[in-house]
């Protein structure tokens, strides 16, 4: 089975800082994998490491058995923070990557305005990003990130700003854009629960400063889920309380360093 | 709908009524000679003037010499200070070296610039647009760099991982972003260009309000002065307003 994301025995250092140490990650193609940490154990560190956004001190990344140079042409990123062109249009967001990609005007309309109503914004292609609320607004990230049609999606906490019943939403429209067209995800999360719901398999980070993966779980639940149900599943709950188990400890060693 | 709009309509009455006072007041003491109409004038002498100055024509002249050198000050200062914000904010050991210098630039008042330039270019428009580019220049060079500067690093990054090269990168969040900020100092920089162009003219000029003002002044008319003000005034607050209308429709984006 071909790798399509590797991180082998990367180490990053901000200065004095220590952010991740000696991680081996890795994701196969078009499984869903996700990274659980409590907060400041640098999983947004090994998600930029996956994008080229920033290089390694030691230990190397590759993308389907290269090792990569620059940024990652094959990843899509889905950042926490609100990252969309605030001048521009859903349409204009939507299309952006396909223009700087040398698609046709024509053609990219087009195709965003496809995506547009597959995220459930028809009627808001001409609308600005702060006419949009923040559920919509992932939307428009979700569409901007999907249209390239990237082999692999990175996701930094992308639904930790919206309310439970928002969120519950885009992680199902998330799980069936992923069935349609299976792509490598490498999800960040601290919500376990989410983690779970959603993926093949669980990393589990540990505290940082210099992070290190602490266990993988893969999540052997039946697929394709319904994510309103899932959190009753008898199994569910048991993979729940395995990684909760550990998971709590680097949760409570985060506080304690933190306090 | 209503009980919105009679606050502000008595608003605006009153506004209109405590205007029309303030003139009848001054109009009253000047008629009976509590004021002197040698150094006060009268409102009634003051519209006269002006309404002869628009019904021969006489003051077609001097505002459109004014206008003119108030666009190409703002044209000009505007495209200077984009290029050069860009510029040193792309590039910051460029931008470290010149930055006293462009301090100690902009800390000049820019009045005592007139003199020198109307030694350099002379009585007609260009050392009046010259001035207006001194002060236009600084307003939309900081405002550039700030832009280009603050542009949200996530931004720069999403875009970069959609696939844009450097020139798209500049093309499609460095630029906007720098606008952003040029456009919501529109306002600022094209008033301040006018003030400047009049300023200009005032000290030394064959045509334009300024230099209707000053000769005015200088034959102790002043019914002339305040007509030329009083039009002065009135062509700033029409340009601001189209202007701010500009502005909301080029930030239309921004709620």
């Amino acid at each position: 089975m071909s790798h399509a994301i590797r991180l082998d025995r990367v180490t990053k250092n901000f200065g004095q800082y220590t952010a991740v140490q000696a991680v081996d990650l890795e994701a196969n193609a078009g499984a869903f994998v996700s990274v659980v940490g409590p907060s400041g154990c640098g999983k947004s560190t090994l998600l930029n490491l996956a994008a080229g956004l920033i290089q390694p001190t030691s230990g190397s990344v590759s993308a389907f058995g290269e090792p990569l140079s620059g940024l990652n042409r094959r990843a899509a990123y889905m950042f926490q923070q609100d990252a969309l062109l605030p001048w521009k249009t859903v349409l204009g967001n939507v299309m952006l990557g396909l223009r700087l990609r040398g698609a046709s005007a024509p053609d990219a309309e087009a195709q965003a305005r496809d995506w547009v109503g597959r995220v459930g914004l028809k009627g808001f292609a001409e609308a600005y990003p702060s006419q949009l609320s923040g559920g919509m607004r992932k939307r428009v990230a979700i569409a901007q990130s999907w249209i390239v049609n990237p082999d692999i999606l990175l996701m930094d906490e992308p639904f930790s700003a919206l309310d439970v019943h928002t969120r519950l939403r885009m992680e199902n429209e998330l799980l069936d854009l992923w069935t349609a067209s299976p792509k490598t995800v490498l999800f960040v999360t601290h919500d376990l629960e989410e983690a779970l719901a959603l993926s093949d398999e669980v990393v589990v980070l540990s505290a940082g400063p210099a992070s290190r993966v602490l266990n993988r779980y893969p999540v052997d639940l039946p697929r394709p889920r319904d994510l309103i149900d899932i959190r009753t599943w008898p199994r569910f709950s048991e993979l729940y309380r395995e990684i909760w188990a550990q998971l709590r400890e680097e949760v409570l060693t985060s506080y304690g360093r933190e306090g | 709908m209503a009980e919105k709009v009679s606050p502000r309509g008595s608003m605006l009455v009153a506004q209109i009524l405590l205007g029309a006072a303030a003139l009848a007041a001054w109009q009253g003491l000047a008629n009976a000679g509590k004021l002197d109409k040698f150094f006060f004038s009268r409102p009634t002498d003051i519209a006269a003037r002006i309404v002869d100055w628009f019904r021969t024509g006489s003051i077609w002249i001097h505002l459109v010499v004014t206008m003119e050198e108030a666009a190409l000050a703002f044209t000009l200062g505007a495209a200077s200070g984009v290029l050069l914000g860009f510029g040193l904010a792309r590039s910051p050991r460029l931008g470290a070296l010149l930055d006293p210098y462009i301090r100690l630039l902009n800390a000049l008042p820019r009045v005592v610039l007139a003199p020198i330039f109307l030694l350099w270019f002379g009585l007609g428009i260009w050392s009046k647009v010259a001035l207006g580019v001194t002060v236009v220049f600084f307003i939309v060079f900081f405002n550039t760099h700030r832009g280009v500067r603050e542009v949200d690093p996530v931004v720069v990054n999403n875009v970069r991982m959609l696939g844009a090269s450097e020139w798209q990168l500049v093309r499609h969040v460095l630029i906007p972003s720098a606008m952003t900020w040029v456009f919501s100092s529109l306002n600022i920089s094209v008033g301040f260009a006018m003030i400047a162009v009049v300023v200009g003219e005032y000290l030394g000029a064959s045509r334009g309000v300024g230099y209707l003002i000053s000769q005015a002044e200088g034959t102790f008319d002043t019914t002339g002065v305040f007509a030329g003000m009083a039009v002065l005034s009135a062509v700033v607050l029409l340009v601001g307003w189209g202007v701010s209308r500009l502005e909301k429709w080029l930030l239309r984006w921004k709620t």
